[in-house]
């Protein structure tokens, strides 16, 4: 009887335990418990999972890498995807394919990637550069200069300053190309001032002002690079060409001079050298000359003049004074008063003697394209004369 | 309904009403709180957030399941070999057949059905069994390279966990029914990373009416969902979505385009399940077993041939598509061959869902046709990306017959408004076409060919409802005032018809008198006295004529007139309505 009563009252207190448990405050704790071990337990499992998805990326990602110095871009692209489905927004991973797209030449798939790119690090100095690149070459010059304004001054992992430069050369280079010269000009101050004393950047900042025709700021980076290596030949030929540019003839002479010296195979240079000494020794306003030499020369002048005016056939009127007389009848007007004794009597007749030279020649190189030898001489003496530059 | 004139109402608050202060103090003690938050429709609330965060935990594992078995079946790497796109799909169907056969026979389909049918038929229960099964089968299925999602599986997974908690907490049977809905926005949400997308969605087609008490347990278990699901996955969206443009309203035609090719294109694939479907299920039951393994061969056959990305559900897939990677033929043909894949492997009975595929074939298709409109009008500033993000929309529109979903998915998908105009203009195109060709939505297809017979949503939605003012008839007697005297009243009356009669009653509300009342009253001597005071009853409820007309049911028995007013000027009578009316105007309507 007592074992009797024992199982009644265990299956009373089961029952009550079954009731109480029933009860929704219990259930409710009962509920949080296994929510918690739930949890818990996906907790485990995602770790596990990302471990496991962060190894299977980098495999491929290493892959990838070694495709890409190697330039199999077709695999590398294959690789950096199969990396991406490990983690789809690893943004070393999209910028390895993207550049593996790039050299297989595929530019929207990489362009939207760089967009992509660009929308989460907008200051990546990369990825700045790449669109601009790709803007360049899709012919959008004011997407790409903007692109290449912001790697400019964008972050750069290593080598910053380096990388900096680079891009500037680019975007200087693209300014060029686009015949922008005052931005370029711009651009190229501001790269001159952050520029190292190394002689070779000195003379490619100097060509890259000649390009920009800004040829002040060319003769000083050549004159720089002159300091550190003052026989470089094509230093020399530049700082020649940029002092002849703006007319400093004497100075011109002396670089070019030297350049010739240096390399005597520049044909081109010693050219250039042979135009200025014409220039300085045809001038007949030059200072310090005696009368009669300068007679001869305006004699010469106004002869090389009339040898130009007979070789290029000018359309009638062209050149013509307001009384309508061609710049040939009023040479050969002149001429019975052109002689040695004339010119040294009447300074006048010598200044309107080289003024009508000088039309001549202004003219003809308008209707007959750029004169040569003499002719060139003085050409560039009558732009010296007026101030008038290029 | 206006329960400004229920007496019984106005009666009640005069005599229960405790006062203020003790009422406050008792409404806030905490045993007062504490039996509140055990209150049946308090607590399921809780138990939403409960629902929500399961689902979301289950439907973490459930992708994680998806991605082990594709890493093992079909290997790590984007290019594949033939010998794994054959044999993976095959051997896995294999497998499924055995298990969806022998061990969870109720984890076939996609789970939608299945969760309208737990809410409709089986009182909200679904078998934990089903939520396993379905795990399991899904998993391999889709991480095998069937072409099939993981959405649809996931609703159905949350469905059968609240099913599961509201049986252990003893719900009631109204609540119960309702909890497979909140478990399966959960599972949807947390699936598809959009909880308004799958509030909406669960709404519109599993629920099919607004209603206060199931929104707010819906929306909190979808959104305790989404934000477990988070934690683990990460916020990401799904795709990276391409800068959304649209620069000239000309391209709204060429969206309509997308729209007449998306509504065609869902009905082909919707009719192509709707004839397939019951050939398959009608061939030899021993067919059954090679089934999932022969479509499983098939679809590995097109990977083989040159398009590996029909298989699984293909995410990766539609971002490449967003963002330009294909030719827009080679997306034409990828939608078409998707439509095969999806369909060998829904007939064929595997376990998976279609929410994927959906978009897959809807964002090539966008992508194609935006892709071929910029080949033919190149002055047009199309952009491809944009075309298959709408195009999603498309076929969620034409194909799963879900407008406001479809809408609002792109929407949340793409966190861009701007594409709300073209998204509306396509839907709306794919959606009438797909309604005009293929007039039974798929979901009814699905269920009528399963022998079930639930409630279409799509009819529920566009089914007339009856107005108080179909019902409304002019009153027959003259309206008396409640301020004039018993003589006036009689004068009134004299020469017209109706025995009962009206009273406007000062400053509002209506009541009404028999022609005998007044007679009664006159004849003892109370002729000269006002009408008001000596009304039997003191006001009767009156009612609006857009009010639904079973709203008038309430009252007809009871009172024999009740007048209907205006929302303007309650005094204003428009009309009255009776039993008789209303019964006719029943009558007439179950008449057709």
């Amino acid at each position: 009887m007592p074992e009797v009563q024992e199982q009644k009252a265990s299956r009373e207190r089961l029952s009550r335990i079954r009731l109480y448990v029933r009860q929704r405050p219990v259930m409710l704790v009962l509920l949080t418990a296994v929510t918690v071990v739930f949890f818990v337990f996906v907790a485990a499992l995602s770790r596990a999972y990302r471990d496991q998805q962060r190894s299977l990326g980098n495999r491929w990602y290493q892959r990838g890498v070694a495709d890409l110095s190697g330039k199999r871009y077709q695999a590398a692209v294959t690789d950096f995807r199969a990396a991406l489905l490990y983690s789809r927004d690893n943004y070393t991973y999209q910028l390895n394919l993207a550049e593996a797209l790039l050299g297989m030449n595929r530019r929207a798939e990489a362009s939207a990637y760089f967009l992509n790119l660009w929308d989460r690090q907008p200051e990546d100095g990369l990825v700045n550069l790449e669109l601009a690149r790709i803007a360049a070459q899709k012919g959008q010059a004011q997407q790409a200069v903007r692109y290449y304004h912001d790697a400019v001054y964008a972050v750069w992992p290593t080598q910053q300053e380096i990388q900096r430069r680079e891009a500037r050369l680019e975007l200087i280079e693209l300014l060029l190309r686009s015949n922008a010269k005052g931005q370029a000009q711009a651009e190229l101050i501001a790269l001159s001032e952050n520029a190292n004393e190394d002689p070779v950047q000195l003379e490619v900042l100097g060509d890259l002002f000649m390009r920009a025709q800004d040829y002040e700021h060319a003769l000083g980076e050549y004159r720089l690079s002159l300091k550190a290596d003052g026989h470089n030949a094509k230093t020399l030929a530049g700082a020649g060409y940029a002092a002849y540019e703006l007319g400093q003839y004497p100075l011109a002479e002396h670089y070019l001079q030297d350049a010739v010296k240096q390399d005597p195979h520049d044909s081109a240079t010693a050219e250039r050298l042979k135009t200025t000494e014409m220039v300085l020794r045809m001038d007949p306003y030059r200072r310090k000359i005696p009368s009669s030499e300068r007679g001869r020369l305006v004699l010469e002048a106004f002869a090389t003049a009339g040898q130009r005016l007979q070789k290029c056939a000018m359309p009638s009127g062209d050149g013509a004074d307001p009384g309508g007389t061609s710049l040939s009848d009023q040479w050969s007007a002149l001429k019975p008063q052109i002689t040695q004794r004339g010119l040294q009597r009447s300074s006048d007749l010598a200044d309107g003697a080289m003024d009508l030279v000088f039309r001549i020649e202004r003219q003809t190189s308008l209707s007959c394209g750029a004169p040569t030898g003499p002719d060139l001489a003085l050409l560039l003496i009558s732009k010296l004369r007026e101030g008038n530059r290029f | 309904m206006s329960l400004q004139g229920d007496p019984e109402s106005e009666v009640l608050a005069d005599h229960t009403e405790p006062p203020r202060a003790t009422a406050w103090i008792y409404e806030h003690s905490p045993r007062t709180v504490w039996r509140a938050v055990f209150r049946e429709d308090n607590f399921f609330l809780v138990l939403s957030v409960f629902i929500g965060v399961l689902s979301g935990l289950a439907v973490v594992c459930f992708r994680y399941a998806i991605d082990w078995a594709r890493l093992y079946l079909l290997g790590t790497g984007v290019v594949l070999t033939p010998v794994r796109l054959l044999l993976a799909p095959s051997l896995a169907g294999l497998v499924i057949s055995v298990l969806v056969i022998h061990v969870f026979p109720r984890t076939r389909g996609s789970g939608v059905n299945q969760t309208k049918a737990a809410l409709y038929i089986y009182n909200g229960h679904i078998p934990f069994r089903t939520a396993i099964g379905k795990f399991i089968t899904a998993a391999l299925a889709i991480g095998s390279g069937h072409s099939l999602g993981p959405e649809d599986p996931s609703l159905q997974i949350g469905a059968s966990l609240a099913s599961v908690l509201g049986r252990k907490m003893r719900l009631s049977r109204d609540r119960m029914r309702l909890i497979a809905p909140v478990g399966a926005a959960a599972g949807l949400a947390a699936a598809f990373n959009a909880p308004i997308s799958a509030v909406l969605f669960v709404i519109e087609e599993v629920i099919g009416r607004w209603t206060a008490g199931i929104l707010g347990s819906v929306v909190l278990s979808a959104i305790s969902s989404v934000v477990v699901m988070r934690w683990f996955l990460g916020s990401e969206s799904m795709f990276r979505i391409p800068a959304v443009e649209m620069t000239q309203p000309l391209e709204l035609i060429a969206y309509a385009v997308l729209g007449v090719v998306g509504g065609i294109a869902s009905v082909v694939f919707a009719s192509g399940i709707g004839i397939l479907r019951p050939a398959f299920k009608g061939l030899p039951r021993w067919t059954q077993y090679f089934q999932p393994a022969i479509a499983g061969l098939l679809i590995g056959i097109i990977a083989v041939l040159g398009a590996p990305q029909v298989m699984g559900a293909g995410y990766e897939y539609i971002d490449q598509a967003m963002h330009g990677q294909f030719t827009w033929q080679f997306l034409a043909i990828l939608a078409g061959l998707k439509i095969v894949a999806t369909l060998l492997s829904f007939v064929s009975g595997t376990p998976g869902g279609m929410f994927a595929p959906t978009l897959f074939i809807g964002a090539m298709l966008g992508a194609a046709v935006g892709g071929a409109e910029r080949y033919m009008f190149p002055y047009l500033t199309i952009s491809p990306g944009t075309y298959a993000l709408v195009g999603m929309g498309v076929l969620f529109a034409g194909f799963l017959r879900a407008p406001m979903t479809s809408v609002f998915m792109v929407l949340e998908v793409s966190g861009n408004y701007s594409i709300i105009v073209p998204v509306i203009v396509a839907n709306t195109f794919s959606y009438v076409i797909s309604r005009g060709l293929q007039p039974i939505p798929i979901f009814d297809v699905l269920t009528r060919q399963d022998g079930l017979e639930l409630p279409s949503m799509e009819e529920l939605r566009e089914e007339d409802i009856l107005q108080v003012e179909d019902a409304m008839q002019p009153g027959e007697g003259p309206v008396l005032d409640a301020e004039e005297t018993v003589e006036k009243a009689l004068q009134h009356v004299d020469g017209t018809r109706g025995e009962d009669l009206l009273v406007r009653l000062s400053p509002s509300g209506w009541s009404t008198v028999t022609r005998d009342h007044l007679r009664a009253l006159a004849s003892d001597g109370k002729a000269s006295a006002k009408l008001g005071p000596l009304l039997l009853v003191p006001r009767i409820p009156y009612l609006h004529p857009d009010l639904p007309l079973e709203t008038a049911l309430r009252y007809i028995e009871r009172w024999p007139l009740v007048p209907v007013v205006s929302r303007a000027n309650f005094q204003q009578l428009e009309g009255v309505v009776s039993q008789r009316s209303v019964l006719d105007r029943y009558r007439e309507f179950g008449e057709g």
